[in-house]
């Protein structure tokens, strides 16, 4: 009980329950099921996202490809089916996407392992790269024609609520996608050699590598995971907002690290959870949603969402300052 | 990243070319040749001259981002900074229009220092959050982007900011002996940046601070002061390149470049061949030439074929990546 009183799922748990009565003590609105299931439904695509980028932080890297594989999966997939004349529902373009994200990701695990270099350089141009390939090769305008399969994809719930403003709204079907993935990722890290793995590297790779880890495997299966993962949002995202974008998550990469970070993975890895990064998403999702509710006109929001930010990040830092267990490291990493 | 010759200490003035500096400028003088042989239109002056007005803004926000990673941080506030800056500044020049009737030169100096005074107070702030308060870089500066954007867009309220004087636009489209001005502040900031940091002691501690941060500690080098230094350095890299835009395009908006710039100054940082501790500037203008030679080269090139723009991107991100496979290979031979 006191370690689950001491950990930082419990602190970010705790920081979103007081933000959020705040939130609701002023504005009673915000206390309804069809402004919880909008914040589901918001968070679910960069959960997915996020338990991708999980995995790589706790390895101790850095990727910031992800969106540029979400945004080619999904707009190749949604393309090469389009053009075969598929109708059908979204089973088909997860499938298509997932191989896609998965052969991506694999390409860019044999890049870093066969010449030895950093994830977070390697995937600086790859991000470019599909961005580029997407726009160049595949289209460049947004494409709204979809197969009848996924027409009503985006209000398809598994329990509907009547709400007096927002009209009929509910718990989106994906929620599920979430939570299978959720218990994968969660079983993965826990139990399997391929997840404890993870935490070694991220602790210290070399030490890894004597104590009889697969490093250049553990690297194969974690990118070409991540990729499998960032393609199931692109098609989900694709599927709520009823186009496919080439351009999809462009510029939304670092929101998605902040919010796994927030959670509690330390970007310098091993340390970081799966119940943390859904939290630190729905954190962000809260903050932004809530200064809606606060009546912070859109203008100031950005300002506001910037000062919380710094806030959030001090005070974990100041706190290990005072325990003096941080000395000045940049990058947070001891060499 | 690239184990180089080494050893430099201050006060001796060496000159000596490392290995990735090489590298580019034999990438840089194969591209030129083959866009040259291929497209006649690409070794003419004005296209020259094109990319001279193009490249600087995004090199000076290159070496901003470079000198925040030579000492293992990151500034991906850089873009946010810029264009704070440059908002400000131009604010203060509109409000303060009448004041310099008459000596409209006068307000282009006052531009300089107010960019620069808010870039330096941007710095200051990722300089605490990252230095003294010491959360990481990537965090802090992270949080810092979506503050200055905030403030940028409280400010306008969101609108496109225009109506400067005339003069400022001199910055942006003359040129002094056939060289466009803003490449001509580009090779100062670059001859300045290269000075500090291969022959002053400054330069030397913010190597030392980024290679081991623990060692520099013992040798008496305040780590964090360096890295408040560095990020207020950056910071008004970042303000120079605002003023740059600002005066190109007779305007400032919130969100200019606001999607792929701090992606385009990561890679140009990291294809100049900055890693912790280890970064030449020389290394970081080459890479900012090489990446307007290719999308220049390639626009022209592929003039009339659908999305022929994008084609730029697709080829940094083959070429970056290349060029990080050719660097493992060269490492590889010399520790052998």
């Amino acid at each position: 009980m006191k370690k689950l009183l001491n950990s930082h799922e419990f602190v970010v748990f705790l920081i979103l329950m007081i933000i959020s009565i705040v939130i609701g003590f002023r504005n009673p609105l915000f206390f309804s099921a069809s402004t919880l299931f909008d914040i589901v439904r918001g968070s679910i695509v960069y959960c997915i996202m996020g338990l991708g980028v999980l995995m790589v932080l706790i390895s101790g890297n850095v990727d910031i490809s992800f969106v540029a594989i979400a945004a080619m999966t999904s707009y190749s997939t949604h393309m090469l089916l389009l053009g075969l004349g598929y109708s059908g529902g979204i089973g088909l373009y997860l499938v298509v996407s997932i191989v896609f994200g998965l052969l991506a990701g694999l390409l860019m695990a044999f890049i870093v392992n066969q010449f030895d270099l950093p994830i977070f350089y390697v995937s600086l141009g790859y991000q470019t790269l599909w961005y580029g390939f997407n726009l160049f090769f595949i289209g460049r305008a947004m494409n709204f024609n979809l197969p009848e399969g996924l027409v009503g994809y985006y209000s398809r719930f598994l329990i509907k609520v009547k709400d007096p403003v927002a009209g009929e709204t509910g718990l989106h079907v994906s929620v599920v996608y979430l939570l299978i993935i959720a218990i994968f990722v969660w079983w993965l890290l826990k139990y399997t050699t391929f997840g404890r793995g993870l935490y070694a590297m991220g602790g210290n790779r070399e030490v890894a590598i004597r104590a009889g880890f697969n490093v250049k495997r553990i690297t194969y299966l974690m990118l070409a995971l991540s990729g499998a993962l960032a393609a199931v949002a692109g098609v989900i995202q694709g599927a709520y907002s009823r186009s496919f974008n080439p351009v999809l998550f462009m510029g939304q990469d670092l929101d998605v690290i902040a919010a796994v970070v927030i959670g509690g993975a330390a970007i310098t890895g091993g340390r970081g959870s799966v119940v943390g990064t859904i939290l630190g998403v729905l954190l962000i999702q809260v903050l932004n949603r809530g200064l809606i509710f606060l009546g912070v006109s859109a203008e100031w929001q950005k300002m506001v969402v910037g000062l919380v930010l710094i806030i959030f990040i001090s005070i974990p830092a100041i706190a290990e300052q005072r325990q003096g267990r941080l000395k000045y490291f940049p990058m947070g990493k001891e060499k | 990243m690239a184990e180089q010759k080494r050893g430099k200490f201050p006060g001796g003035f060496r000159f000596n070319i490392e290995d990735r500096v090489l590298l580019l400028s034999v990438v840089l003088i194969i591209l030129v040749i083959f866009f040259g042989a291929i497209e006649d239109r690409f070794l003419t002056g004005s296209s020259i001259r094109s990319m001279a007005f193009q490249c600087p803004e995004i090199g000076l926000m290159g070496l901003g981002m470079a000198i925040a990673m030579m000492i293992d941080g990151i500034n991906l506030s850089i873009n946010d900074t810029a264009n704070l800056s440059a908002l400000i500044a131009g604010l203060s020049i509109v409000k303060l229009a009448p004041f310099f009737a008459g000596h409209e030169f006068l307000s282009i100096v006052v531009v300089f220092l107010v960019a620069i005074a808010t870039g330096a107070a941007c710095g200051a702030l990722n300089g605490l959050l990252a230095g003294y308060i010491g959360a990481p870089p990537i965090l802090a500066t992270l949080a810092t982007l979506t503050l200055y954007r905030g403030i940028s867009v409280v400010i306008t309220g969101g609108k496109t900011l225009t109506g400067f004087p005339k003069e400022l636009s001199i910055i942006g489209h003359q040129v002094v002996m056939g060289i466009p001005i803003p490449f001509v502040i580009f090779l100062i900031v670059g001859i300045l940046m290269y000075f500090v940091l291969e022959y002053t002691t400054f330069g030397f501690k913010v190597r030392m601070s980024g290679t081991n941060p623990t060692a520099a500690k013992f040798s008496g080098i305040d780590n964090r002061s360096i890295a408040m230094k560095v990020y207020i350095l950056s910071g008004i890299l970042g303000a120079i390149a605002g003023i740059i835009v600002m005066s190109r395009t007779n305007s400032v908006a919130y969100e200019y470049g606001t999607r792929t710039y701090i992606l385009l100054t990561l890679l140009i940082s990291v294809l100049g061949g900055t890693s912790p501790g280890f970064g030449n500037v020389v290394g970081v203008i080459l890479a900012t030439f090489i990446l307007q030679v290719l999308s220049t080269g390639f626009h022209m090139l592929l003039l009339g074929v659908r999305g022929s723009s994008f084609f730029k991107d697709f080829s940094w991100g083959v070429l970056f990546i290349a060029i990080l496979i050719i660097d493992h290979f060269m490492r590889r031979e010399k520790s052998i």
